[in-house]
């Protein structure tokens, strides 16, 4: 039986771990109903390049789903997260959140006890 | 440190955006008519037991008084069990959010009362309805969240507040049916619309 590693972290997935990646899940997850393509881009200060690579990683990973039509005769390219996305997208939050909030707590003993005394996993 | 509180910061306006962006089921159909119930028996009791109200204003106020916080304990417990069960990684978010939306209605009900009783007693014959008035509001402020049902509620609430406003003066001032009918009905209209608009597992 593997030892437990209480700072594996395995919540924090690669695929959000990306300060561009977490930035379009955010807009995506806060606009349920979706986002057009070229809103997601201004939100998120993106290129058109940039921002179509990291929306094929997360359709990649099945966490947003991106849908071509036409409204008003003009193309529109409509992002949505999925609902399997918005809740690993929550657990994610839930591991990040731990994992600074550990943090924060080290760096506080540290500076009143001494260097590793508080280093221990709550 | 300062660096990690900033973080901590950004991850917590991140969740509170994701809780707006959310249906709140937390309000509980149980509790609301629980509270309906409450007051329609309060209000058999008022007509049996004070015949004519008039004089009464203080009795009737803090019966009323009462009735509120018990009231907003019994939804306030069920919103806060249900929150943690349907919206478990964003409850506290969504309660706090919840709470934000209906405040400022609820405050200005409270202040109303408490300037009418202070300084213009002769005018508390129009307190049920101008609380009626700011629980409507404070159901539109909070509707953008809520099942769409609760715009019904509003529309309610806002109704019988204007109409006590209109009629429920003079002889009728304090009557079970300025207080006691519209609020346990409007409150069995909330269980009614939460009952049909709760997910199936809550």
């Amino acid at each position: 039986m593997p030892e437990p590693a209480p700072f594996a972290y395995e919540g924090l997935d690669r695929v959000f771990h990306e300060r561009a990646r977490l930035g379009v899940l955010t807009s995506l997850a806060a606009n349920p109903k979706g986002l057009a393509f070229s809103d997601l881009r201004r939100l998120c200060g993106l290129t058109d390049g940039n921002l179509a690579r990291h929306l094929q990683t997360l359709q990649d990973a099945g966490l947003v789903e991106v849908t071509k039509n036409f409204e008003r005769n003009r193309p529109l390219t409509l992002c949505r997260i999925t609902p399997e996305g918005r809740a690993r997208f929550l657990e994610y939050l839930d591991v990040l959140d731990r994992v600074v909030r550990e943090a924060a707590a080290a760096a506080k003993s540290e500076t009143t006890e001494g260097p590793l005394s508080g280093l221990a996993p709550a | 440190m300062q660096d990690l509180d900033k973080a901590l910061a950004e991850i917590g306006a991140i969740r509170t955006q994701l809780a707006r962006s959310e249906t709140f089921h937390g309000l509980g159909p149980t509790a609301f008519a629980a509270t309906g119930v409450l007051a329609l028996l309060v209000a058999i009791g008022e007509a049996r037991w004070m015949p004519d109200p008039g004089p009464h204003a203080a009795a009737f106020l803090t019966v009323w008084i009462a009735v509120a916080a018990i009231s907003a304990t019994v939804i306030g417990v069920e919103m806060v069990g249900r929150s943690r069960r349907l919206h478990s990684p964003l409850a506290d978010e969504m309660i706090v959010a919840a709470v934000q939306q209906f405040l400022p209605a609820g405050a200005a009900g409270v202040l109303i009362t408490a300037v009418l009783y202070g300084f213009a007693p002769q005018a508390l014959w129009a307190a049920p309805a101008l609380w009626q008035i700011c629980f409507s509001l404070g159901i539109f402020a909070s509707c953008r969240f809520l099942p769409r049902g609760m715009l019904l509620v509003g529309a309610w609430y806002l109704a019988t507040g204007v109409g006590c406003l209109a009629l429920a003066q003079g002889a009728h001032a304090f009557a079970p049916s300025a207080m006691g009918l519209p609020f346990g009905a409007g409150q069995l209209l909330v269980a009614a619309v939460l009952r049909f608009s709760s997910p199936r597992d809550a």
